[in-house]
């Protein structure tokens, strides 16, 4: 699941953009961490000798739902609807993206913002011309956070574009309590894995407005019970649209094409 | 594993709140922790070891306080545990499409300084 750091720094990560309109590089640019090595131990006061308690309550992802709410704000000024790919690792977010950037892509102008912990292989199997897309190495982060994603976003060609596409790292637990400023969370369920996954991490299922059932084409080959999967995903998340697709065989994918047209944002 | 990132944001609040203080000495850290977000308390303690580390709140404790989860039935409409595994079934009706009522939290609620 979590890759282990342990490094002790804030966590670097990388946007590198692929794009025929935007082509450049912005690698490296390390994520202001906000824990600083503190400088001020010698206070110029004399510190009180009685121990104070201040009672703070504050949530320790306010940084990130403040970044995602400015994401948010941004998406919808810009009339683009923004969808936050969440699933196990290879459970096929790449290939329904590149096939839906080649075919619903054609109607609606679309851009990907693809994180991974290391490669760019994502972004390269989703470059297309008429897309642009952008890469996030999040190093060992386990999952896209808020600022990442905006500067993905401020990195990419966003003329024309309606729907911003952003493919989470491989992950159930973590994604969840991350708000990105999507507009739809998207959670895959693919017929390689469990029919009881959405038992195990019910709280990313509970947070989906779509589930997507992936590789049913294999579904037979593979024993896996699509009723029971379908079953358990109704019982956990009876608020999600649920769309069982193949992006190999091409089954399903005109539901989630109109899906998307249907939650476009008028301009 | 995202512990060391939600740790220097926790660390962040607490430099902040002990430089208003003018605290020298940070001398505990009580965290609220729920079942269901996502953070692994045993990671969290190595992460504040880590970040800490020649602060004014090296020496200081982490506390940290666990939430269980708690889920609603709306058939039933009674609340019950989410502790057994992660299967959040009513124990009366049986239902799975509960509402997580609490478990989720994470904050920081409370800094002993001096
Ligand atoms: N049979 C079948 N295989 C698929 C389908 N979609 C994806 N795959 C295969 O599943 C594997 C993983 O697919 P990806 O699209 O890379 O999955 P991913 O979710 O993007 O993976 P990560 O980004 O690494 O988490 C690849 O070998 C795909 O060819 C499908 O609809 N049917
Ligand atoms: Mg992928
Ligand atoms: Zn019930």
């Amino acid at each position: 699941m979590c890759v282990d750091c342990g490094c002790g720094k804030s966590i670097p990560f990388g946007v590198k953009v692929l794009s025929v309109l935007a082509p450049g590089l912005l690698r490296g640019k390390p994520a202001t961490g906000a824990g600083a090595p503190d400088q001020g131990v010698q206070t110029v006061t004399p510190a009180p000798h009685s121990p104070l308690t201040v009672e703070v309550h504050a949530s320790l992802l306010a940084k990130n739902d403040g970044a995602a709410a400015r994401n948010r704000a941004r998406f919808v000024e810009r009339r683009m609807l923004a969808l936050n790919l969440v699933s196990s690792p290879g459970a096929g977010k790449t290939t329904l993206l590149s096939r839906t950037v080649d075919e619903f892509g054609r109607e609606h102008r679309c851009a990907v913002v693809v994180g991974d912990l290391e490669t760019d292989n994502d972004a390269r199997r989703l470059h297309r011309p008429h897309v642009p897309v952008a890469q996030i190495t999040t190093g060992s982060a386990c999952h896209l956070d808020a600022d990442m994603v905006a500067r993905g976003v401020e990195a990419l060609d966003l003329d024309g574009v309606r729907v911003m596409f952003i493919e989470n790292v491989g992950n159930l637990v973590c994604p969840a309590s991350f708000d990105l400023g999507e507009a739809v969370r998207v959670v895959l369920l693919s017929a390689t894995e469990g029919e009881d996954k959405p038992l195990k991490y019910p709280p990313i299922f509970k947070s989906a407005h779509v589930v997507l059932l992936t590789k049913v084409d294999v579904a037979g080959l593979l024993g896996f019970d699509c009723q029971l999967a379908i079953e358990n995903i109704r019982r956990v998340a009876p608020q999600a649209t649920l769309i069982p697709l193949s992006a190999r065989s091409g089954e399903g994918l005109s539901v989630w094409y109109d899906y998307l047209r249907q939650r476009l944002l008028p301009t | 594993m995202h512990e060391v990132g939600i740790m220097e944001s926790a660390m962040a609040l607490v430099q902040r709140h002990a430089d208003e203080q003018r605290a020298t000495c940070v001398h505990r850290v009580v965290l609220k922790v729920g079942a269901l977000s996502g953070v692994e308390p045993d990671s969290l303690r190595f992460a504040f070891e880590v970040v800490t580390r020649g602060t004014r709140a090296e020496r200081a404790e982490l506390v940290i306080d666990l939430v269980p989860a708690l889920i609603f039935c709306g058939a039933c409409r009674t609340e019950f545990p989410g502790d057994r595994g992660a299967i959040f079934t009513c124990p009366h009706c049986g239902d799975l499409c509960g509402e997580i009522r609490s478990g989720r939290e994470l904050e920081l609620s409370r800094i002993e300084m001096s």
